[in-house]
């Protein structure tokens, strides 16, 4: 971590059950993101209440400093197969806010490469965050088992850049030269035919989207179901080699799960793809489960 | 890991799932001899398959000489060299398949294709070597030890495909009625897995849709009866869209059976990575044999033998010339009375090719070049 800004403060630790063990060098260190707390490594994140509007997709706003900042510790994905065979990363930093209609969410790590288009044997940046479904529950940490399933909020670099347009192979190959291609002399719905993921509404496909973050639910690796509602919001930014992101979901999700109510504690874990390491799928940094607490709003 | 049988290997082997065999298993067979390369194979599948945007690098089947040439570039001799050299003791391998061999953490032994691997479809194309020896038909000449030959290449639709033990997400499967093996385009989320599993380098990434393709046997061709765009296509007639059994239960009466498990005349691609390919292939006849085997395993010499003698086999020259000769999937064959027939699976007759075609000789009164006047007309040596 040499970005600007952030310096490393003296050992602390918090509440150090449930972290990761073989996390790499991160183990009771403070850094300081900007004006406000220092960041702890830490199992437990707390949802501080904030009767306002939720910067959920807004990394940059000043209200992220009512949060308090945690380190979260990754570490290689080698429990299901593909392995992440090495760890690029070694923390991620967490902050949550929550003002009784939402829950946001803004994740920092250091990624001096921007991947955010797609390609042959190229990989975008990503992170998730995972949640039980049902309350009372810690299901396997493995995106949930068989009958325990997980509520997870992905973003990914690619579907920001899609928001914007700008995705595709005109944006790979700056300079392609079509010749004719079905969609120039096709109406749009015998067009789509020619792009068959996208004509049979594979979420990963489409690029008109209204969202960066993806909601899925799963009961174990490799059972990834996108969400029929999505109801999730998102932005970053990519600055001096780090991703800021910005997630938020409404407390109430029907379609996920039990809702996340004030004055509770849930499991919560993380994950960071990073894209110039060919991460992708089960090739992830990983964090255990943490504790995230909601501040009552009395 | 589960114990499957792979007959290419005379073995049980290791797979990652027990993969029940398909009711019917979608194969090919390929003449190498009689390919010239014209690529009109790669324009039909391209044409009718693969001319969206975002598939454009894709070639679901390409046609390559070997042995410069590779799409992607290095595909096979990548795999070799991951692999290791490796043994057969007759026809039974005794070294280690991509499952096997496949490193902690992973489900195979794979490389990962760079972009750059796909810019060259062309590659090597039509590069000799000079290692041929005596195999070359043409001795006595400045060239006489250059060979290279064309590789025809779709998916393998594998009986143990990579591509299926690679996906995280069960996204790949076989299709139980034809064995075809598909990329369900609602599941897969665009991992790539199954590019750098696939030692065949079959599956394709699109650029636009963000998830994996792959050639699809022409399936709904196939469940019209029909064979498909590139066999179809084929002006060298070379190539044949049928089904295989297993060598337990083959049929004589049925094509492929016949060439692969009756005569053993078309091979497997590369067998000993243990996918148990079912795109089969008769060896060209002037290669090197310790390349051939390489690249088709033992049965190499044996089948060059038979090749060499199909003019003494009128079952194996009529079933040859039933390659091309109907748009129809040939259910079973057979040759008598110098004509080779095909029938369909109810047992209908649906082409019939006679061995020698029968020849006119025009008589020399009609020669009007040798009366001086204009050529009307000429006899096409068809």
């Amino acid at each position: 971590m040499s970005e600007g800004g952030i310096t490393r403060k003296q050992a602390v630790i918090v509440g150090g059950a449930g972290l990761v063990a073989g996390s790499a060098a991160v183990a009771g260190v403070a850094i300081r993101l900007r004006p406000g707390k220092p960041a702890l490594v830490s199992s437990e994140l707390t949802a501080r209440f904030r009767d306002a509007e939720l910067p959920g997709d807004d990394p940059g706003s000043n209200d992220w400093r009512h949060a308090d900042p945690i380190i979260v510790p990754l570490q290689p994905q080698q429990v299901a197969q593909p392995f992440l065979q090495e760890a690029t990363i070694h923390e991620l930093v967490a902050r949550a806010l929550h003002n009784g209609k939402e829950l946001g969410l803004l994740l920092e790590w250091g990624d001096a490469d921007k991947d955010d288009l797609d390609g042959i044997g190229v990989f975008h940046d990503a992170v998730a965050v995972q949640l039980p479904a049902r309350a009372g529950t810690t299901p396997p940490i493995t995106m949930g088992g068989p009958g325990a399933p997980v509520h997870v909020l992905q973003w990914r670099a690619t579907w920001q850049r899609d928001l914007a347009g700008k995705t595709g192979v005109d944006q790979i190959y700056p300079r392609v030269v079509h010749d004719v291609m079905p969609d120039d002399i096709l109406s749009a719905a015998d067009a789509l035919a020619y792009w068959p993921a996208r004509a049979v509404g594979n979420p990963v496909s489409i690029t008109a989207r209204t969202t960066a973050v993806e909601e899925i639910v799963a009961e174990g690796f490799g059972t990834v179901t996108h969400l029929a509602k999505q109801r999730a919001r998102g932005g970053a930014t990519h600055d001096g080699g780090r991703w800021k992101v910005a997630i938020a979901v409404p407390l109430q999700r029907p379609e996920a799960g039990d809702p996340l109510l004030p004055d509770t504690q849930w499991p919560i874990a993380f994950a960071v793809w990073q894209g110039a390491d060919d991460n992708r799928g089960a090739r992830k940094h990983i964090a255990g489960w943490l504790t995230l607490g909601l501040e009552g709003t009395a | 890991m589960a114990k499957v049988r792979n007959w290419q290997l005379g073995r049980a082997m290791d797979y990652p799932y027990d993969a029940p065999r398909p009711k019917k298993q979608f194969c090919m067979v390929m003449d190498t001899n009689k390919c010239i390369a014209c690529q009109s194979c790669t324009i039909a599948c391209k044409s009718t398959w693969t001319w969206g945007k975002g598939q454009e690098y894709m070639l679901w089947n390409n046609i390559e000489t070997k042995p410069f040439g590779f799409y992607p570039t290095g595909w096979d001799v990548n795999v070799l060299d991951l692999l290791g050299q490796q043994g057969w003791d007759g026809d039974t391998y005794t070294g280690t398949t991509v499952f096997e061999a496949a490193p902690v953490g992973e489900k195979v032994l794979g490389w990962k294709p760079d972009e750059a691997d796909w810019n060259h479809p062309n590659l090597g194309e039509d590069e000799p070597t000079g290692t041929a020896g005596e195999t070359t038909y043409i001795p006595d000449t400045p060239h006489a030890n250059m060979w290279m030959y064309y590789l025809q290449r779709i998916c393998n639709h594998c009986t143990y495909p990579a591509c299926v033990a690679a996906c995280p997400r069960q996204a790949i499967y076989k299709r139980p009625e034809d064995g075809i093996v598909l990329v369900d385009q609602t599941r897969c989320r665009g991992y790539q897995e199954c590019l750098t599993a696939c030692p065949y380098k079959k599956t394709m990434f699109n650029l636009e849709t963000r998830v994996s393709e792959k050639c699809i046997g022409c399936y709904p061709k196939l469940e019209q009866g029909l064979q498909t765009q590139c066999t179809t296509s084929c002006i060298g007639k070379l190539r044949l869209t049928n089904y295989v059994s297993t060598p337990e239960n083959a049929d004589p009466r049925k094509p492929a059976d016949f060439l692969i498990h009756i005569r053993k005349l078309a091979l497997p691609l590369y067998p000993q990575l243990g996918l148990e390919p079912n795109v089969y292939y008769i060896p060209p006849v002037h290669v090197p044999p310790e390349y051939l085997e390489q690249m088709f395993g033992p049965g190499v010499p044996g089948a060059i033998e038979t090749y060499q003698n199909a003019k003494d086999d009128p079952e194996l020259l009529g079933l040859l010339m039933l390659f091309g000769a109907t748009e129809r999937v040939i259910s079973t064959f057979d040759v008598a009375d110098g004509v080779a027939r095909g029938y369909d699976d109810a047992g209908q007759e649906i082409v019939a090719v006679p061995l020698k075609e029968p020849t006119f000789v025009r008589p020399l009164e009609f020669a009007t070049e040798l009366k001086g006047e204009p050529v009307t007309g000429f006899r096409h040596n068809t």
